[in-house]
C-alpha cells in the first residue's frame, strides 16, 4: 500500500493556475525529489501536502487514510486537521527556528505542548519530559549537533540551523518528511553538511519528499524524481530514467541551464 | 521655604505617579483589545473587496483619538456628559478615561506593528509542528513581539509621564498645578522650574528600567 497518494491536485491564486492536476503516489521508505524551474509549482505542491496551503481540489491519502478532499465534502475538526498535519514533517528554506529558544528547546517545544494534552501528564510528568528530552538529544546527535544543544539559533551557522530544523521535524515522528529547498538559503560551503544529513536519513529509509535545485544531489539520493513544469508533472521515474532516456527536450534544456547556471 | 516647597511638590508628584500608573494599568490591556479589533478579519466580500466592520470601526476610532489633542479629549470627557444632562464625572475618573483611551490607541498601533513584523514562517513552523494557533501565539510569537515593541513602548511611556501634566486643565492637583499655585499665591516662579527635576529623575528611572529590559531580551535575535 502506498504511504502517500495524491490525486489531481489543483490550486489557483486568482487567475493564476499554479497546480494543474498533480497526481503521484509513493511507497514507504522512498525518497522522492521534485525538480523544475521556479514557478513550476514544486513548492506549492509541498505546501498543499503539508496543509500550509489549501488546494482547491484533489485528494490526499496517507497510509490508506484520506486526509484531504474538499470537493468530496470532507470536513475535518481542528483536532483532526492537526493530527493529519503531523503526518508530514516540514523543513523550510528559511529554517524558521524559534529564535528565543535553545536548540534543545526548539526540538522539544511542540512535543512538550502535545504531552500536556495527555491524560496521564500530571501523574508521569517527570518521566514524560525526560523521554522527550532524551529523544531530542538522540536526534540532535544524529544531525551532529550534540555540542550545540544549549545554543541559541543566532549563535549557529545557517547549516547548523537547518540541521536543527531537521531534528525538530523528526521529533514529531512524521510519516513523510518534506524539504522545501533546504539548501537554497545557504552559502555553498554550508550546503554539504545539510545534504549529508539528508543522505544519511535516506540510507535509513526515511520517507522523504525533497524539493530542490541541487541536481546532482537529487540524482544521487533519490529513488524517484518528478520533473514539474507549468503546474504539471512532466517527467516521473528513476533518476537514471528522468535524466537519461526519459528526458524531454524541455527537461534537457532545464538541466543544461542549471548545470551552466 | 525650600523644604516645604519640596514636600508640597512631592505630594503633587504623588498624584502624577498615580495618574501614570493607573493609566498604564488600563491602557496596556485596552490597547491589546483595540489591536485585535483592528486586525480582525471577520467580515464579508463585496465585488472582490473585503469589508471588515470590526476592523474599520477600530481604525476610525484610533484615527479620531490620535487625530485630536489629548487636552481636547480631556475637556470633552469631563464637560461632555454635563451637556447631555448626565452630570459631571469625578475629575480623576474623567482624566483616567481620557488618558487610558488615548494611550491605548497609541499602544494598539505599536502592538500591531510588532505582531505584523513577525515573519509568517514562525506561524507556519508552529502549524506544521501541530501547535494550535494560541499555542503558537503564546509560546512562539509573543516574546518576539515583546522584544520588538520594547523601544517604542519605552518612548510612549516616557511621554505619558509628561502628559499627566495636562490633568491640571480640569483641576486635578498634580505637580504642575501645585507649582502654579505657588506662583499665583506667593509670586514664586522657581517651584515651577523645580518640577523639572522630578520629571527628570522619574524618566531617568524609566529609561534605566527599559534599558535593562532590552538587555534582558538581547540574548536572542528576532
Amino acid at each position: 500500500m502506498a504511504i502517500l497518494q495524491v490525486e489531481n491536485l489543483h490550486k489557483s491564486y486568482g487567475k493564476n493556475e499554479v497546480l494543474r492536476g498533480i497526481s503521484f503516489s509513493m511507497e514507504e521508505g522512498e525518497v522522492l525529489s521534485i525538480i523544475g524551474s521556479s514557478g513550476s509549482g514544486k513548492t506549492t505542491t509541498l505546501r498543499c501536502l503539508t496543509q500550509l496551503e489549501h488546494a482547491d481540489s484533489g485528494i490526499i491519502t496517507v497510509a490508506g487514510k484520506r486526509v484531504f478532499d474538499p470537493v468530496g465534502g470532507m470536513k475535518l475538526t481542528k483536532e483532526e486537521q492537526r493530527f493529519n498535519q503531523l503526518q508530514f514533517g516540514m523543513v523550510f528554506q528559511q529554517f524558521n527556528l524559534f529564535p528565543q529558544y535553545t536548540v534543545l528547546e526548539n526540538v522539544t517545544l511542540a512535543s512538550k505542548l502535545h504531552a500536556k494534552e495527555r491524560g496521564d501528564y500530571k501523574a508521569n510528568k517527570k518521566q514524560i519530559i525526560s523521554e522527550i528530552e532524551e529523544r531530542a538529544y538522540d536526534l540532535l546527535s544524529r544531525v551532529g549537533l550534540s555540542e550545540k544543544t544549549g545554543s541559541y539559533p543566532c549563535q549557529l551557522s545557517g547549516g547548523q540551523q537547518q540541521r536543527v530544523a531537521i531534528a525538530r521535524a523528526l521529533a514529531m515522528q512524521p510519516k513523510i518528511l518534506c524539504f522545501d529547498e533546504p539548501t537554497s538559503a545557504l552559502d555553498p560551503e554550508l550546503t554539504g553538511e545539510v545534504l549529508k544529513v539528508i543522505s544519511s536519513l535516506a540510507e535509513q529509509h526515511t520517507t522523504m519528499i525533497i524539493v530542490t535545485h541541487e541536481m546532482s544531489f537529487a540524482r544521487d539520493v533519490s529513488d524517484r524524481i518528478l520533473f514539474m513544469e507549468k503546474g504539471q508533472i512532466a517527467g516521473d521515474g528513476t533518476p537514471e530514467y528522468v535524466f537519461g532516456e526519459g528526458a524531454t527536450d524541455r527537461m534537457k534544456a532545464f538541466i543544461g541551464a542549471v548545470a551552466n547556471g | 521655604m525650600f523644604w516645604s516647597v519640596t514636600l508640597d511638590l512631592l505630594k503633587g508628584f504623588g498624584m502624577t505617579l498615580e495618574l501614570f500608573a493607573l493609566t498604564l494599568l488600563f491602557a496596556l490591556p485596552l490597547g491589546l483589545i483595540i489591536c485585535f479589533g483592528t486586525m480582525n478579519r471577520l467580515g464579508f466580500t463585496v465585488r472582490g473587496k473585503r469589508i471588515c466592520p470590526i476592523s474599520s470601526l477600530c481604525k476610525v476610532f484610533v484615527w479620531i483619538i490620535r487625530g485630536t489633542p489629548l487636552m481636547l479629549q480631556l475637556i470633552v470627557i469631563y464637560y461632555g456628559p454635563g451637556l447631555i444632562g448626565i452630570g459631571l464625572l469625578p475629575r480623576l475618573t474623567a482624566v483616567l478615561i481620557a488618558f487610558a483611551i488615548n494611550y491605548a490607541c497609541y499602544f494598539s498601533e505599536i502592538y500591531r506593528g510588532g505582531i505584523e513584523s513577525i515573519p509568517q514562517g514562525q506561524y507556519e513552523a508552529g502549524q506544521v509542528l501541530g501547535m494550535t494557533k494560541s499555542q503558537t501565539f503564546f509560546h512562539v510569537v509573543l516574546l518576539q513581539v515583546i522584544k520588538r515593541i520594547v523601544p517604542p513602548m519605552g518612548n510612549e511611556i516616557i511621554t505619558l509621564v509628561k502628559d499627566t501634566s495636562l490633568a491640571r486643565v480640569i483641576a486635578v492637583y498634580e505637580i504642575i498645578w501645585t507649582a502654579q499655585s505657588y506662583a499665583k499665591m506667593h509670586g514664586l516662579i522657581w517651584p515651577m522650574f523645580y518640577t523639572g527635576a522630578f520629571y527628570l529623575i522619574f524618566s531617568a528611572l524609566l529609561t534605566f528600567l527599559f534599558g535593562r529590559l532590552e538587555k534582558k531580551l538581547s540574548y536572542f535575535k528576532a
